[in-house]
């Protein structure tokens, strides 16, 4: 495929996939005007937002604050890219594909804690913080789950692991893994029990002080960082295009919205969890857990 | 893979944004800024190494800076009397023992890669991650572990002695704030 494909085709996934995140969120979250204002709720915010002016506040670094959003969608796009849709692709696709994937979610805590740091504000900046805090509680869990994957497929290719998958879906295998991986993925993409970084208790946190296209921007970035860590948990835990009857590329459609509604249910009916116990819960809980699943695949693996 | 023209073109590219940035990080006026261009200049290393087909290596390095350079930001904010780093600042200092200090490992380096003898031998057609992978549990073995090992070992000791958990329980239990009328000693 060429450049141009990919790229089209990435956005095209991005841009969908937010889509139907922000519907299902916003049917999660109990509007009682129905499905058909759901379906034109994400069209409507994007156009208030773009038409609402962007507030500033005093000496804010301007350069950081724009480029941080433009990151976090940049992110999430290098993230998809490791991710074959279709098929297998025939050249083969990128041999680490999921070490891509993985330093692409890490540098995600780079955009946020930008985007905290920028507008020269203290909530923004205590919410960048409390991230920094929340991926270095959670960050070696999430790598460990997802290159747990590569055990049994003896591949960091993700069109390789896929192909590893024609018996049976690694979440029968490994469970635990999707679970664990479920958690620290929400949590990177800073959603629903674990969105510390821009909760209401911190007032709004990282976008405290933003508004109008900047903040369509970074909430359109975090959308789109749902849409990756589904679509490759899809590709790792479910089997990703493979499937009968239907054409690869529609299964992958399927089972990557079905994490996304997923994640938006989650995200909307669970409570959020404070930073200190949700750091303990990262290095007590769910580092020792990552570690049992890690040698349970091995073990099962030889 | 015998790099071709674009692998060169690419090389340079990343390599000139490797040292630009590495040179931005002393220009900038904010400790946050320097530590992501330091950062910056690590991911155009890691870039040269994805072009030259070792990819893992390459995007691990990625991988890691990203966290590290970010706890780098909080120690040097945490160590500076500068609210939060926001306050502008000036990022060097010594400027003479720097400058020489600089023209000095310069020199010593530029020397080396003109003195040494490279390896000529093409990288090995297999995945260059399993030949990664053998190099680290095989003949290597023992080093790479003792090293693990320790570092395991330093991290343990730290998180045990930066836990909020002591021997008196949870900070959080503890800290109650003492009685108004402390005995205060006359001051005479």
């Amino acid at each position: 495929m060429t450049a141009l494909g990919i790229l089209t085709q990435v956005t095209l996934m991005l841009v969908g996939g937010a889509y139907v995140l922000a519907v299902a969120d916003r049917l999660m979250g109990g509007s009682s005007t129905g499905v058909r204002s759901a379906l034109s709720y994400p069209v409507r915010r994007l156009s208030f937002l773009f038409l609402q002016p962007m507030s500033t506040t005093e000496r804010p670094d301007f350069a950081v604050w724009i480029l941080a959003p433009a990151l976090l969608a940049a992110l999430a796009a290098v993230g998809a890219v490791a991710v074959p849709i279709a098929g297998p692709s025939p050249g083969g696709d990128i041999a680490a594909g999921l070490v891509l994937f993985g330093a692409a979610m890490l540098v995600v805590l780079v955009a946020v804690f930008m985007f905290g740091w920028a507008p020269n504000s203290v909530f923004p900046m205590i919410g960048g913080f409390r991230f920094a805090a929340m991926v270095l509680s959670i960050g070696i869990p999430f790598s460990l789950v997802v290159l747990t994957t590569a055990i049994p497929a003896e591949s960091l290719s993700v069109g390789v692991i896929v192909e590893a998958q024609s018996d049976l879906w690694f979440v029968l295998v490994q469970p635990l893994g999707l679970v664990i991986y479920l958690i620290t993925a929400a949590a990177i993409a800073f959603w629903g029990p674990f969105d510390l970084p821009e909760g209401s208790d911190l007032a709004g946190g990282i976008v405290a002080e933003s508004s109008g296209a900047r903040l369509a921007m970074w909430r359109f970035g975090r959308a789109a960082l749902m849409v990756t860590v589904s679509l490759m948990g899809q590709a790792v835990f479910l089997g990703g295009y493979l499937g009968p009857v239907l054409p690869g590329w529609l299964w992958t459609l399927v089972k990557t919205a079905v994490l996304l509604i997923l994640l938006a249910l989650t995200g909307r009916t669970m409570a959020r969890m404070r930073i200190q116990r949700f750091v303990w819960f990262g290095w007590v809980v769910l580092l020792p857990l990552a570690l049992v699943d890690v040698f349970l695949s091995g073990w099962l693996a030889l | 893979m015998s790099p071709g023209p674009l692998s060169y073109a690419l090389i340079s590219i990343f390599g000139i944004a490797a040292v630009v940035s590495g040179w931005l990080v002393f220009r900038t006026d904010s400790m946050l800024k320097a530590a992501y261009w330091l950062m910056g200049s690590f991911v155009a290393v890691g870039s040269m190494l994805v072009v030259v087909d070792a990819q893992f290596l390459g995007l691990i390095l990625i991988l890691m800076m990203s966290g590290e350079m970010t706890i780098m930001a909080i120690f040097m904010i945490m160590f500076m009397m500068n609210p939060a780093g926001l306050n502008p600042m000036v990022m060097v200092h010594q400027h003479r023992t720097s400058i020489m200090a600089g023209v000095g490992s310069f020199l010593l380096l530029a020397w080396v890669g003109l003195v040494a003898e490279f390896p000529d031998r093409p990288a090995p057609s297999a995945d260059p991650t399993v030949g990664l992978g053998e190099e680290l549990l095989g003949r290597s073995m023992l080093i790479f572990e003792s090293a693990g090992v320790a570092l395991l070992a330093v991290m343990i000791g730290a998180i045990a002695l930066a836990a909020k958990r002591g021997r008196f329980g949870d900070a959080y239990d503890g800290s109650i704030e003492p009685d108004i009328d402390i005995e205060v000693e006359s001051a005479a």
